[in-house]
């Protein structure tokens, strides 16, 4: 998506808006298919949704650049993945089984990625993905075609503890490369409130800790989050180093669809930070003159069926075949044959 | 003239700083200090913007090296000992290796890993971690036991697109020297017999190659002969080769300075056993250090790993069978 | 009307079961895509089970407050044709096609359905605890000694087609006296010295056939028979029949009043004669081949010497078959020919008994009627049976009726 969030500097972009809302919209439709699946005994293995998160996620797909910039999707990104060009049906087939998704069933869920396409492929230990980000960043400068560029990843509150971010970060500030990341502090990580997982007062003030650019926004708020987050991303872009951005918001689901969330406080479901951004956006656009309530309806309808379209031809796809894989994990083949414990 | 071990190590990276452009070097104080053992001296000078001082971060050095691989480069990671590659371990074995199963695209890293002990190094500065690594899939882990193996095969290494565990011995940066660092120069996956025999077989690695050959001679003198096979590479393991000196001797003992339980050698006795135990003559044996962390003081470490002693005494029960 | 299946969903990884809370639909019911119709607890949480499409209840089979396994039918949907296409939902019919179709392929284990989790209907239980049925030392200690044959060692033999017999001549130097393949190797090489002849496939026959009898623990008895009825009913015979006839012929009743005695054990079991075909060994050049007289207890003595005769002659001239020599119970062998006059006959392998005869000899016999010792041709008859199937007094009985039999060559 090649928008950016400021029309002349101070204006938001309308263009930028509604590309936003629409990876939003689509991302919340799919997703919610996606549990239905799960709770019809349709897909093996966890559901991790991204509900609540959309707004921010979002956002950020839509201001990076597909083919110039670098994006590490985690768990609840959804959203930032449509924005960022990754076609539905990469999510259908990897979630139902299909041999023709991009991990060929060898990895499942958010594990999903195409690294060639700038879009790496997480592993479940939280954290990892920064210093990753990093390294394209790095080989873009030792390169020489790092100018313009932003390499950005999403994490929840509970992984800015791991050793890998705090390394991560570190390193690429030390290395001031241009990277964004976004801490989506969505009050739990699966069980564990905030007060269990970090000291601090305030997630941003790390961003002190190690000396990068820090930003606060509202994720619920799709303005507050266009505003921010289009800054971070053109700050990182213009050479300022690392950015952190600290988003706060409510997990809308639990942790995975296997979990019910009842640990989440009603006064907490019910406080500002509850709000669900997709409401939030939609009254905002109207407001702002930025979308009609028709178009809105026009396209929870379209991407309804492009959703509906996506998951009936993974449905249908073959999974893959044990009999017919090539059963190794190196890519060179060597003169010696190579232990096989079943043949 | 000689050249030493850790000096082909340093001509190796020259080269491949020299001829390849996506080569870079990623390590703790390597930069102008050289680093720790001076496998890179001078190289930053010489290569300016292509060798860089880490901050202490195993996880995010190798992470980032993932990274720069996914983007078309070939770092050369140096871990400071192999021991503090346990900080790295979950970037090596989770992102690296599965890198390619998962996703089909390989990730040509090298992380070179100095391993084994030496006298007075203690439990954390002494490890040979080669078998925990190999029991990854998705790695190459290569163990060269002579001057002109570890010129060969750091730059054979960094030419495959897979992501690859290099353990170079401590023990012999210094100590092994060589007229020159051009031998056989093998490909990497295949073993060497070092010295021909007909009693018995000694399959060995790294160090204990030379620990090996030294009982062996030893053994000489009371009319034993003892074929010594240097594996070069851990994974790939060159199973014909060792099978092929089976066939002659009938008796084999597996020899590692790794840890007892599992590994390098116990990988060995268990596949001749399944393919070759028609040529066995006497149970095959194993020789590795005791079940205890490397400890400090040197007479300790002197008893911890196998030595020429304790080869040959392993080597005497083994041909009296 | 296509049919689409509901089932149990698995709601967590580790997740086996789950309990129905609540059932919120009835059959006739119509149901949307996405709706939750069934509410159950998992360990983890209370949620919904949905549906995949559009369609109507036919089906309930799950019950309020009951758990069942994952994977489990729950209930059916009758759906349109036209829905089907929409959601690409699996239809019971198409699953059954694909079932049938991926039986029919080599490659039978894709026939689960390639989107539900299966899982078998009872759940996993804790297997009973095991009660060890062997006492003492489970691990062999026999590995080492003079009796272990490594397998490097028994590979070699197989090679050069030695038995352990072979090598009972060669000192072994490995741990306890073993015997390694060197020492086999310079123990062939000193061999090489001392001048050899190839051992024919008659030799090699009759030494495996020995190698193998001798496996049983047997044991040999006799008793000394009077020959002088035989002998002249003999002369006043033509054709005359073969000594041995007489003896085949006095076995085979004695057998017929005593089977047992030719008993073969096989484990638990112990196989009886079915007919009385008995064997003779036939001395040849180089070995002995045992053709089988069949029914000998059928057959009168003069009926008996055509075919007697026949197979006596062929075996001499190598020609009998395969089936000539097969099924024996028991054989005769008469070394008295060769001027022996007793001697410990080793039966078949697949026998076990075999009775031998010695060279008659003129003997003093003491005389009850007369109270003097009279001249008589006395021949020792010697039984040699398995003692694991047949004992002393068995062997008693069938010997003792042998000899009486001979006394009256007229009734053979």
């Amino acid at each position: 998506m090649d928008m950016q969030p400021f029309a002349d500097g101070v204006v938001m972009n309308r263009d930028f808006l509604r590309s936003v809302f629409h990876s939003m919209l689509k991302a919340r439709i799919l997703e919610n298919k996606l549990s239905s699946l799960y709770k019809a005994g349709k897909i093996v293995g966890g559901v991790y949704l991204g509900r609540g998160q959309e707004a921010v996620s979002a956002t950020l797909g839509t201001a990076l650049i597909q083919g110039t910039d670098f994006f590490a999707p985690l768990i609840r990104d959804q959203a930032g993945r449509t924005a960022f060009g990754e076609p539905l049906i990469d999510c259908t087939r990897t979630y139902l089984g299909s041999a023709q998704g991009p991990m060929r069933g060898r990895d499942g869920n958010i594990h999903r990625g195409r690294p060639q396409m700038g879009m790496p492929a997480m592993i479940s230990h939280l954290g990892a993905q920064v210093p990753v980000v990093a390294g394209m960043l790095f080989a873009k400068r030792l390169q020489g075609t790092l100018q313009g560029r932003v390499g950005a990843t999403c994490i929840g509150d509970g992984a800015t503890s791991t050793g890998a971010f705090h390394e991560g970060l570190n390193l690429a500030s030390v290395e001031r490369l241009p990277m964004v990341v976004i801490v989506g502090n969505n009050q739990f990580a699966y069980s564990t409130p905030n007060h269990r997982q970090f000291a601090c007062a305030d997630l941003v003030e790390k961003a002190r800790g190690y000396g990068v650019g820090g930003f606060s926004v509202d994720g619920t708020d799709l303005l507050a989050c266009a505003s921010v987050i289009g800054e971070a991303v053109r700050r990182a872009r213009e050479g300022g180093g690392p950015q952190l951005v600290v988003a706060r918001l409510l997990r809308l689901s639990g942790h995975g669809e296997h979990d019910d969330g009842s640990y989440v406080p009603a006064e907490i479901k019910s406080g500002h930070y509850g709000r669900d951004c997709i409401e939030v956006a939609m009254r905002q656009l109207v407001e702002h003159g930025i979308a009609t309530v028709d178009e809105i309806f026009a396209w929870q309808d379209q991407f309804a069926e492009e959703v509906q379209r996506a998951v009936a031809q993974a449905q249908q796809e073959d999974p893959p075949d044990p009999y017919q894989e090539n059963w190794t994990a190196l890519s060179t083949r060597f003169s010696t044959p190579q232990p096989c414990a079943v043949q | 003239m000689s050249v030493t071990y850790i000096d082909a190590i340093r001509e190796a990276q020259e080269k491949l700083l020299r001829d390849d452009p996506r080569v870079f070097l990623y390590g703790q104080d390597i930069a102008t200090f050289g680093g720790a053992f001076k496998a890179t001296k001078g190289l930053a000078e010489q290569f300016p913007g292509r060798v860089f001082d880490a901050p202490i971060s195993e996880d995010a050095m190798i992470g980032m090296a993932v990274g720069a691989a996914i983007e078309g480069m070939r770092p050369i990671v140096e871990m400071q000992f192999a021991d503090f590659s346990s900080l790295a371990f979950n970037q090596i074995v989770n992102q690296a290796a599965t890198h390619f199963y998962r996703t089909g695209m390989p990730i040509p890293i090298t992380v070179r890993l100095p391993s084994g002990g030496t006298p007075g190094s203690g439990p954390f500065h002494s490890q040979s971690m080669e078998g925990i690594y190999a029991q990854y899939p998705g790695l190459v882990v290569l163990t060269p036991a002579t001057v002109s193996d570890a010129y060969h095969m750091l730059i054979d290494g960094v030419a495959l697109d897979d992501p690859v565990i290099f353990c170079e011995h401590k023990f012999l940066y210094r100590w092994l020297k060589s007229k020159s660092i051009n031998g056989d120069h093998l490909p990497i996956g295949q073993a060497r017999i070092i010295r021909p025999g007909k009693h018995a077989t000694v399959v060995a690695y790294s160090a204990m190659v030379h620990e090996a050959v030294r009982a062996a001679d030893r053994l000489q003198q009371d009319g034993w002969e003892i074929e010594v096979v240097d594996l070069r590479s851990v994974k790939p393991l060159d199973l014909d080769t060792i099978l092929a000196s089976v066939a002659r001797t009938g008796r084999l003992l597996a020899v590692g300075e790794a840890f007892p339980w599992g590994g390098v050698t116990a990988e060995v006795v268990s596949r001749v056993c399944e393919e070759g135990f028609h040529l066995l003559d006497a149970p095959p044996q194993r020789l590795n250090a005791r079940d205890t962390p490397v400890p400090y003081h040197p007479k300790l470490w002197a008893a911890h790993r196998p030595t020429p002693e304790s080869i040959c005494e392993a080597l005497r029960k083994l041909l009296t069978f | 009307m296509p049919t689409v299946p509901i089932l149990m969903p698995q709601l967590g990884e580790s997740i086996a079961e789950a309990t129905i809370i609540r059932l919120g639909i009835s059959v006739g019911d119509t149901v949307r895509t996405d709706q939750e119709i069934i509410e159950v607890e998992t360990n983890k949480a209370v949620m919904g089970v949905t549906t995949l499409c559009d369609g109507i209840v036919s089906e309930i089979r799950a019950v309020e407050g009951v758990s069942y396994s994952v994977g489990t039918l729950l209930g059916l949907l009758e759906v349109t044709e036209d829905e089907v296409a929409r959601t690409g939902v699996d239809t019971l019919e198409s699953q059954e096609t694909k079932r049938i179709a991926a039986n029919q392929s080599s490659n039978a284990n894709q026939a689960e359905a390639n989107l539900h989790f299966a899982l078998d209907d009872d759940a996993y239980e804790e297997a009973p605890a095991v009660v060890p049925s062997v006492k003492g030392l489970p691990v062999p200690t026999g590995v080492m000694g003079a009796h272990y044959i490594s397998p490097r060692m028994r590979a070699r033999m197989d090679d050069l087609g030695i038995r352990e017999a072979d090598i009972s001549a060669v000192a072994g130097t490995g741990a306890g006296g073993r015997v390694t393949v060197e020492d086999l190797e310079q123990f062939l090489d000193y061999l090489e010295a001392w001048p050899s002849t190839h051992a024919s496939p008659m030799r090699l026959a009759v030494a495996d056939a020995m190698r193998r009898s001798w496996t049983r623990p047997l044991a040999t008895v006799g008793l000394p028979v009077n020959l002088d009825c035989v002998l002249n009913h003999r002369r006043e015979h033509s054709p005359k029949p073969g000594l041995t006839l007489y003896l085949l012929r006095a076995f085979a009743l004695a057998l017929t009043e005593n089977p047992k005695t030719a008993g073969y054990l096989i484990g638990d079991k112990v196989v009886h004669p079915r007919s009385f075909d008995i064997g003779v060994a036939v001395q040849v050049e180089d070995g002995v081949v045992v053709p089988v007289v069949r029914k000998v207890d059928q057959k009168s003595l003069r009926d008996l010497i055509a075919e007697y005769d026949d197979l006596v002659d062929r075996a001499r001239r190598r020609r009998l078959t395969e089936d000539d020599c097969r099924g024996g119970i028991a054989t005769v062998t008469n070394f008295g020919t060769f001027g022996l006059t007793t001697g410990t006959p080793i039966p078949l392998p697949n026998e076990t008994l075999i009775l031998g005869i010695g060279a008659g000899m003129k003997k003093p016999v003491w005389s009850t009627e007369v109270e003097v010792f009279l001249p008589a041709t006395v021949a020792d008859l010697l039984l040699t049976f398995d003692h694991r199937v047949v004992d002393g007094g068995g062997a008693g009985v069938l010997l003792n009726r042998v000899s009486a039999l001979l006394q009256n060559p007229g009734a053979l």
